[in-house]
């Protein structure tokens, strides 16, 4: 009996584990993992000091003298660039998206939880903040600070945390309908402790998905921003500078441009297919929880 | 029964089916055999789960193929075996060979565009008429239903229209290709009683007219009594019983169909305990025909209802809803919920507000609770107004039970953590405390305490009720306000939850304000009754007096509609 009980048991975990393997989950786990160990394990990767410059090695193409992508306009290793541009535009993404987040989801749910002139506010805010144009924005800003992570970064979030503040208002306004919710003030639980337990948590699943798919939005308006010139300081190595200085050498160095590009196209990639793995695991974890 | 082959409209023969999921596969029809023969009205009778409109959907193949599968058996249709038909040979016996009316008619309807478009495109795919003779046929099939006023119909957007009408003209559409076969589905569950049995006795009627097979699917034994001439019982993917209706009820062979019948609260004396179907199946063997007699309900003395202190007083309230708003948003027309309504609900009673819906009852529960507040008139608690904001101890006294378990708790939160939530709102209780609390809470409700861990959704309907319940009782509440509480739940669950409610007034002194349109459930569990209508109260007093007697037109009316079993069982 309780052998066959512990069979039956072993059984229903593997079915279960097996429920999870679909193509999209699988994906991006495996996509996610090669990144993120790419990132963890750069030191080993870099072959070269990515900043070092070698004047009699300039335009190498690929594979020579042990420079795997070739060499750049001042004989830099563009393989150990493109590593350490990894870190730089992995982390303006991460961090230029958390900004987004919590400011698009504080106001979001702000502006369900209080109608009248605070809702009226937000969301005059928010129509404000989209019909800016991102670009003269950015300009303006690094015209006033400097070049560097932080004025990159925090401009990019407060011009996208509309992205969050929408589809939050307009879910918190269905899940603040729920039976449950009324539930929990109708035994007398404070506002605040409302929107964080009970309808917080019912937002995690459109979150997750928002913030891998905004990730790889970052992604590209980070480069685009550093391929400006507005972005990155100059010579710091980041795929958007690498783009940058290809510009001009396309005919007989066409590697110089290829790495980069190649770089962020997987990076998105990775990405978004983590997001539709993530997607796919929420609905799979929700199919007992929402109906 | 021995009419020829050739009258025969559908034999189903052995029938399995399953379905399959990456977890899983499951058995959902476990050999169903049933005949249908011309001209009859037959019903499929169980409870959610049980298989019925899985057998329904089978027979117009409306199941997804990649997941339904049926393994052996046959369908006959008119004398062809259909499970040998590919899609288009089904879409031509669609609509024309059989068809089938849905529980909820305004789902069943395109909402963006004309009915009387939607009827035409019927009438189209089915190539009966010339196009100019369409609105002359459609404006026919809606008289057929007895709709006054067809013109008015045609044009009209499905959500301009009342549930019944809505419904009826889903029946003319099911009808207007002369079907040989009709399977309606819960047809008049999402609809008023009042509106249930204009549409019972119209859907009989065109049926006996046109002499067409109805296949009637419900889960509520009164209206199958009502209107079918056979009835097979479902149970688990099985047809545990079948036969003429009378007999079926009068004379139930099968330990599952008595269990059902001894589940109804109608014809058991009041606040009786009602025999659950687990409990009978238990006794009884699982799908074996057995023919020991169902033992007879206890009956405990009827809880005498001498009035005590008036705890709750609801004095000329009134909740307009604003309906119009100008442009600066401020209202300017209104519609009246509550109309006026005076309310006494006295110590340890069961205050029950019947009617349908739109009449106004889940408005008084909201106002009594302070979900809402009175546009004008007066609550008094204990002699005291309720004015502006309530103090911590009144909103303890006053607790809800909301209709539907699934909505009501937070699908994310674990049971532990449901039921103490009230708890927590002061503070100060520490994390083992609050467990012992639920454990106890989890226990008074008939939960085992070791399921605390447990999400709602891994709870069963009936137990993620208890649950609901338990989190409203751990304030220790006087007055529990319950909206509809068991019209989400399947009868024998219901029966548990009526037996509970009855026992934890008996315990603990409640006091019930019990909402609900089931008039045989308010019968069963409650002292008093009011009866709503249009946002007033048009009859109220003891419960026996008004059900039984009743004086108003309105109550007359409600009363005549109400399906009855007409039987003598219990």
């Amino acid at each position: 009996m309780a052998i066959a009980l512990a069979d039956s048991r072993t059984k229903r975990a593997q079915t279960r584990i097996r429920s999870y393997l679909t193509a999209e989950i699988v994906t991006g786990a495996v996509l996610g993992t090669l990144v993120l160990s790419a990132l963890i394990f750069q030191p080993l990767l870099i072959t070269h000091d990515p900043m070092a410059g070698d004047l009699f090695a300039r335009f190498q193409p690929p594979g020579t003298d042990g420079h795997i992508l070739g060499t750049d306009e001042l004989g830099r290793d563009i393989w150990s660039r493109v590593l350490a541009g990894l870190t730089w535009s992995m982390s303006a993404a991460l961090v230029s998206n958390l900004i987004s987040f919590v400011i698009g989801t504080a106001l979001g749910l702000l502006a369900a939880e209080m109608p009248g002139l605070v809702r009226t506010i937000i969301r005059q805010l928010i129509d404000t903040v989209l019909s800016f144009p991102g670009l003269i924005v950015a300009i303006c800003v690094i015209t006033v600070f400097e070049q560097g992570f932080w004025p990159l970064v925090l401009t990019l979030g407060f011009l996208t945390w509309p992205v969050f503040a929408r589809v939050v208002y307009a879910e918190s306004l269905t899940l603040l309908e729920r039976d449950y919710v009324q539930n929990a003030r109708l035994i007398g639980v404070g506002r605040v402790r409302t929107l964080t337990r009970h309808v917080l948590p019912g937002l995690r699943p459109t979150l997750m998905v928002m913030l891998a798919f905004h990730f790889a939005d970052m992604l590209i308006a980070e480069s685009a921003l550093s391929y400006l010139g507005l972005g990155a300081p100059l010579g710091e190595p980041t795929w958007g500078n690498m783009l940058a200085a290809s510009r001009d050498k396309l005919i007989f160095a066409p590697w110089m441009m290829l790495a980069p590009a190649g770089a962020i196209v997987m990076a998105v990639v990775t990405t978004n297919f983590v997001g539709d793995g993530i997607a796919a695991l929420s609905r799979r974890q929700g199919k007992g929880i929402d109906q | 029964m021995d009419s020829p082959a050739k009258d025969r409209v559908l034999e189903i023969g052995n029938l399995h089916l399953s379905f399959r999921s990456p977890e899983a596969v499951t058995e959902a029809l476990r050999g169903v055999s049933l005949t249908v023969e011309r001209g009859e009205i037959v019903g499929i009778v169980g409870e959610s789960g049980s298989g019925k409109s899985v057998t329904a959907m089978s027979v117009l193949k409306l199941l997804p193929g990649d997941k339904a599968r049926v393994t052996s058996g046959t369908i006959t249709l008119l004398g062809r075996n259909i499970l040998r038909h590919d899609e288009a040979a089904m879409r031509s016996i669609r609509g024309q060979t059989a068809s089938m009316i849905f529980q909820e008619p305004m789902t069943a309807l395109n909402p963006v565009r004309r009915i009387g478009d939607q009827i035409t495109e019927v009438l189209t795919r089915q190539g009966i008429l010339q196009e100019s003779a369409f609105r002359d046929y459609a404006r026919k099939l809606l008289t057929d239903m007895r709709i006054d006023d067809p013109d008015r119909v045609l044009d009209a957007y499905p959500h301009e229209l009342s549930g019944g009408l809505r419904q009826r003209v889903l029946i003319a559409m099911a009808f207007s290709g002369k079907p040989e076969l009709i399977i309606a589905d819960e047809p008049t569950t999402a609809l008023d009683v009042t509106v249930q049995a204009q549409i019972l006795s119209l859907l009989k009627d065109k049926a006996r007219e046109t002499d067409t097979s109805v296949i009637f699917i419900s889960h509520d034994l009164a209206v199958v009594a009502q209107l079918c001439d056979r009835v097979y019982v479902m149970y688990k993917g099985e047809i545990v019983e079948s036969g003429r209706t009378d007999d079926v009820i009068r004379r139930p062979r099968h330990v599952y169909t008595r269990a059902l019948l001894n589940a109804l609260p109608e014809g058991k004396p009041r606040k009786a305990r009602l025999e659950t179907v687990a409990a009978a199946m238990l006794e009884g063997g699982s799908a074996a025909e057995s023919a020991t007699a169902a033992p007879p309900p206890a009956t405990p003395p009827p809880a005498a209802a001498e009035p005590g202190e008036a705890l709750l007083e609801l004095i000329d309230a009134e909740l307009y809803y604003p309906k119009a708003r100008d442009v600066m948003g401020r209202p300017i027309r209104f519609h009246p919920a509550v109309d006026g309504v005076d309310l006494t609900l006295f110590k340890g009673e069961t205050l029950a507000i019947v009617g349908e819906s739109g009449s106004g009852k889940t408005s008084i529960a909201k106002l009594v609770v302070g979900l809402e507040r009175p546009t004008a008139g007066e609550i008094h608690y204990r002699g005291t107004p309720l004015e502006g904001r309530r103090s911590a101890e009144v909103r303890r006294d006053i607790q809800m039970v909301f209709q539907d378990p699934q909505s009501s708790l937070n699908p994310r939160m674990r049971a532990w953590q449901l039921v103490t939530e009230p708890l927590t709102v002061g503070g100060g209780l520490s994390r083992a405390r609050l467990r012992d609390k639920a454990a106890e809470l989890l226990t008074l409700v008939g939960l085992e305490p070791d399921q605390m861990t447990r999400f709602p959704h891994e709870f069963s309907g009936g137990q993620r009720q208890r649950l609901a319940i338990g989190r409203a009782l751990a304030v220790h509440p006087k007055i529990l306000v319950l909206d509809e509480p068991t019209s989400a739940l399947d009868v024998s669950v219901q029966a548990q939850i009526l037996n509970l409610l009855i026992d934890l007034q008996r315990e603990q002194g409640l006091t019930y304000l019990f909402i609900s349109h089931d008039v045989a459930v308010v019968r069963h569990i409650s002292d008093r009754v009011a009866v709503m209508f249009n946002g007033r109260i048009v009859e109220r007093g003891p419960v026996d007096a008004v059900l039984e007697n009743p004086q108003e037109t309105y109550t007359k009316t409600l009363m005549e509609a109400v399906p009855h079993l007409r039987l003598g069982i219990a």
